[in-house]
């Protein structure tokens, strides 16, 4: 208890505000801008915070979390485009208000419900953190494996519309998540004899290649929503109200939101449509949903809140994410030196107090600045798309780069990319792939060394019983559940390009099965046996979408018609974005001849001007503070950016890629 | 060639300008540290730790920038300081033992030539054993260990410097010492507290943060620690854990002979790459003893100083640095192993049935 206070207290420190408070305006930012969320806001600070001291870190990454939800409300109400995957919900009924004219009562309403529900969140987190030593003791090798494979079940099933593939993209990530140095035997294993892999593939490369290269392609390809007209002078006080009238449906929906954000896999992307469809079955008199209920809006805000204290319950104490942004904030928690589980509650327990009140307090910011400057910060809904493309693009490759400081790291990150594009385009799970791989090194350890310790007792001890009994019960309610709304696949135009993705996916499990035959036991029975099963769910997809494609009888076994549903994915704009993403190829060898500070600057200028030569003045004021943070950043962090071919033949000062001295 | 043949020329003309300008001086130069880890890791936080001191007593007062190549188990690194290295003391690397483990068990990808480095300062660290207290009276006995048929503990990997423990437990005549691999200290630790491994161990500051309130409670016992060895080969107890013998006199104990002959040089070795050298700061190859000495003297001067000596406690924990000449034979010893050490080490994994080998 005295920690509790003690550590409110520290966070009350100016520095500690500061990076509160930077993070939730990044936050902020990254929630309005379609698209990008939480995960891309972790990965761009991920390289800056090993600097930092821990509590500083914390404070500014769990600033980054909290209000994404919040602010993603306001592309959600004014362009009925959800800012992130936790306001899909918020769109059915705060569009239509907003169209009413009542967009300031929704946007209110919605800040307000956030708020509220956060700080249920995080009070939730403070008591089970209270009772977590049993539970983390109760928990050995064999209960902590069973508790991975039950989240990796549920995020492959539950992340997609089709749950062969989201399981299929589970496996895919774990084998990716086994490229690198073996950890029972020390061989290197798929690494070409490269140091570049030998540690395996960066997770800031995976996590942005996956989530944010693919979303900015897409708001390319989307040529930017823009809100035409924003008119939100009036209603302020009423969404308050209204929230206040309605406290019962934000206790309900925030409960909802703890609970489904602690369970692995369900997180970010769901939480909204349950709150809403518990809204619709426990209300009377729902004629106004669809058409603009401000209950609609109350209550999805309030879940997606209140989500992430839930969702922290397992991140902080067995170090399973549960969800694509907990991936990137445990990558930060490696960096800083802090490791998940018993330390989280013991020896750690005041930065873990640190983090739930910086999870209120965010809360309160991001939904307090939401309130009192929504004027302005509605406007950023307006930024051109091609003038926040290029410049995030550029971002994300510093990042990327800056993170493990090496040059390979931006093919690996286009190469992900790619991945990523064909993944959202032909719906298969990207959160599945990220949190596979991140967890691979894991199960692969956690399989050893329950295999040590116990041989297969393992399983008669009680903990692992119950979650058994919850794998098996989470098969069998996957196999009965139709999730979503089946898609019409006559609808659906290139069904062949989708199964010649399916022989692309495969390539990589043979090939690594050939790779890494010939070593010890120890160090390739655990990605064989990945390959092996990821070939068997490959085939079986293939040959379901070979049936479909076919109109074949099988269609009549209900099973199968179960597993196969979903299984094409509507893709429009596929080739579009084929055509954004060579722009990064030609950026990319851009870097390779001219360095990366150069590169950059021509990229964004070119780029803006080709689309509208009027701007000129604004990129050429974009590559000035461009080069001025690169300046300082490679001095601060003494920094060698990639020289690129122009480096080799002139001498170029130290802070564009020369030497040092 | 032509690169060599300046480098020859140029180093020619800088010690004929130095002996001549008697003293060197760094007014105005920038100092480059090449540390191949990611910030934040321990041999970052020492170097960034001696920093400031350093620019205080190195004559001329240079900047000095700490530059992080992560990557490829240290090696990526470790292999750009070689390549780019320049003898004329702007440029030193941070090292510590992963670094030297690489050259030691032979790593084909190992490029740098570290036992010609000239180390400036060393950091030692010392590594504490322990066990529940059912299992050992008292820290001398580990007759229960000994019986019995499975003793669990930790190892990261075999390519890394846990392998020593393997070492130390088979020549401790511990016959069911199992490691379980994968599992770094700290998430040894907690399964270790769990009553899942049966021996546990770590390093000052975690032994003091973590494992001294269980040991008050009466919950845990100290077993052994590596022990801190002298520069004439005497080896003393840990201060932190004045109760615990070392592993010298653990041995002395279960073998009732002394620790000698190819056992005493081996663990020499272990001894010198696991603790004596745990971080250090080197100079490269071939940088002229005049610029070695500018580097030693500052580095006393650091060590000397009072603002150092309040803050190095906590943040490089109890040991004291060594300085100076006898800091080049103890990485010279960590870096290189005699084939009877990589013998013995060797044996001992193929006994654990690993693949993997000291070449």
């Amino acid at each position: 208890m005295e920690q509790f206070i003690s550590s409110l207290v520290q966070l009350f420190e100016f520095t500690h505000l500061l990076y509160l408070f930077g993070g939730t305006l990044l936050g902020l930012t990254v929630g309005i801008l379609p698209g990008l969320g939480g995960t891309s806001g972790l990965a761009l600070v991920l390289p800056f915070v090993f600097n930092l001291q821990p509590s500083y870190a914390l404070a500014m990454m769990i600033g980054i979390l909290a209000p994404t939800t919040t602010s993603d409300t306001f592309p959600a109400v004014l362009m009925g485009i959800p800012g992130t995957a936790g306001s899909q919900a918020t769109v059915m009924d705060g569009f239509p208000l907003s169209k009413a004219g009542e967009a300031a009562r929704a946007l209110s309403a919605a800040f307000f419900s956030s708020l509220l529900g956060g700080i249920f969140g995080a009070f939730i987190l403070s008591i089970s953190i209270y009772y977590a030593i049993p539970i983390i003791m109760a928990f050995g090798f064999g209960e902590q494996f069973l508790l991975i494979i039950l989240a990796l079940l549920m995020v492959g099933a539950l992340t997609g519309d089709n749950f062969i593939k989201g399981i299929t993209a589970c496996f895919l990530g774990l084998i990716i998540g086994s490229i690198g140095t073996a950890p029972i035997t020390g061989d290197p294993r798929f690494t070409f004899n490269t140091l570049y892999l030998i540690e395996g593939v960066p997770l800031v490369v995976v996590g942005m290649g996956l989530f944010a290269i693919p979303e900015i392609v897409g708001l390319l390809d989307s040529k930017g929503a823009i809100a035409k007209s924003l008119n939100i002078e009036k209603g302020w006080f009423q969404g308050i109200k209204d929230v206040l009238n309605n406290w019962f449906i934000v206790i309900r929906c925030s409960t909802i939101g703890c609970i489904v954000g602690a369970l692995p896999g369900l997180g970010g992307t769901v939480v909204d449509w349950i709150a809403y469809s518990h809204l619709r079955q426990t209300t009377n008199d729902t004629s106004m949903f669809g058409k603009g209920d401000i209950r609609g809006v109350i209550a999805p805000e309030s879940a997606n809140n209140a989500k992430e204290g839930g969702a922290l319950i397992p991140t902080l104490l067995f170090g399973i994410p549960g969800s694509g942004n907990k991936v990137l904030l445990l990558g930060g928690f490696v960096l800083i030196g802090i490791e998940p589980g018993l330390d989280m509650v013991t020896t750690n327990l005041d930065l873990t107090y640190l983090m739930i009140w910086s999870l209120a307090i965010a809360n309160i910011l991001g939904a307090g600045i939401c309130i009192l400057f929504a004027n302005h910060i509605s406007k950023l809904t307006l930024v051109r798309y091609y003038i926040l493309a290029p410049v995030m693009i550029v971002l994300i490759f510093f990042a990327t780069f800056n993170y493990n400081r090496d040059w390979i790291d931006f093919i690996g990150l286009l190469t992900f990319g790619m991945i990523g594009i064909t993944f959202k385009a032909y719906g298969w799970s990207r959160p599945a792939l990220l949190i596979g791989f991140f967890l691979s090194t894991k199960v692969e350890l956690l399989s050893y060394q329950t295999y040590a310790v116990y041989g297969l007792t393992f399983i008669h001890r009680p903990v692992s019983i119950i979650l058994i009994i919850l794998c098996l019960s989470t098969i069998l309610l996957l196999l009965r559940q139709k999730f979503g709304e089946s898609k019409n696949s006559n609808s659906i135009k290139n069904k062949n390009h989708q199964i010649y993705f399916i022989f692309l996916l495969l390539v990589l499990p043979i090939m690594m099965s050939v790779v890494i035959y010939d070593l010890d036991y120890r160090a390739n029975i655990y990605p064989i046996t990945l390959c092996f099963v990821t070939i068997i769910l490959l085939s079986i997809i293939f040959l379901l979408k070979y049936f479909e494609s076919n109109n074949s009888l099988f269609m009549k076994n209900i099973l199968l018609r179960y597993i196969g549903l979903n299984i094409f994915e509507e893709s429009s704009g596929y080739n579009n974005q084929f055509v954004y993403f060579s722009g990064l190829i030609i950026y990319l060898f851009m870097n390779y001849i001219f360095g990366f500070p150069i590169a950059s600057v021509m990229f964004i200028n070119i780029f803006i001007v080709m689309h509208n030569k009027k701007d000129f003045k604004l990129s050429i004021m974009i590559s000035i503070i461009l080069l001025s943070i690169l300046w300082l950043l490679s001095s601060l962090l003494t920094l060698q950016f990639p020289n690129g071919l122009i480096g080799e033949i002139i001498d170029m000062p130290w802070w564009l890629g020369g030497e040092l001295n | 060639m032509y690169k060599l043949t300046i480098m020859f020329f140029s180093f020619i003309l800088f010690s004929v300008f130095s002996s001549l300008n008697a003293g060197v001086n760094f007014t105005g130069k920038t100092v480059t540290i090449v540390v191949p880890f990611k910030e934040g890791g321990g041999t970052s936080r020492f170097t960034r730790f001696m920093q400031p001191f350093l620019t205080k007593y190195v004559p001329g007062k240079p900047v000095i920038k700490i530059m992080h190549i992560p990557g490829g188990g240290a090696i990526k690194g470790s292999n750009y300081f070689q390549k780019n290295q320049k003898p004329d003391g702007t440029y030193l690397f941070g090292c510590s033992t992963s670094v030297i483990v690489n050259v030691a068990v032979g790593n084909p990808l190992v490029e740098y030539n570290l036992s010609s480095y000239k180390p400036v300062i060393l950091l030692p660290q010392n590594t504490h054993w322990f066990t529940r207290s059912d299992l050992a009276d008292q820290p001398h006995d580990i007759s229960k260990l000994q019986q019995m048929k499975l003793v669990l503990y930790a190892l990261k990997t075999p390519a890394s410097a846990d392998l020593f423990h393997i070492w130390i437990f088979d020549k401790l005549g511990i016959k069911g010492a199992k490691p379980i691999p994968g599992l770094s200290s700290s998430g040894g630790y907690q399964a270790f507290l769990r009553g899942e491994i049966h021996i546990s161990s770590h390093g000052a500051a975690n032994y003091i943060k973590r494992v001294k309130p269980e040991i008050e409670k009466g919950k845990v016992v100290d077993l052994m620690t590596l022990g801190i060895v002298g520069s004439d080969g005497s080896v003393t107890r840990n201060p932190l854990a004045p109760n615990a013998p070392t592993f010298p006199e653990m041995y002395q104990k279960v073998n009732n002979k002394k620790l000698s002959g190819e056992d005493l040089e081996s663990f020499y070795s272990i001894a010198a790459a696991w603790s004596q050298a745990s971080k250090s700061l080197l100079l490269p190859e071939g940088t002229p003893d005049e610029i070695v000495n500018v580097w030693r003297n500052a580095a006393t001067k650091m060590v000397n100083d009072p603002d150092f000596k309040s803050k190095a406690k906590k943040a490089l924990g109890p040991f004291p640095l060594i300085i100076g000449e006898e800091a080049g034979p103890i990485i010279k010893k960590a870096s290189v192993f005699s084939q009877n050490t990589k013998k013995q080490l060797n044996t001992v994994l193929k006994k654990h049935k690993f693949t993997f080998r000291l070449q």
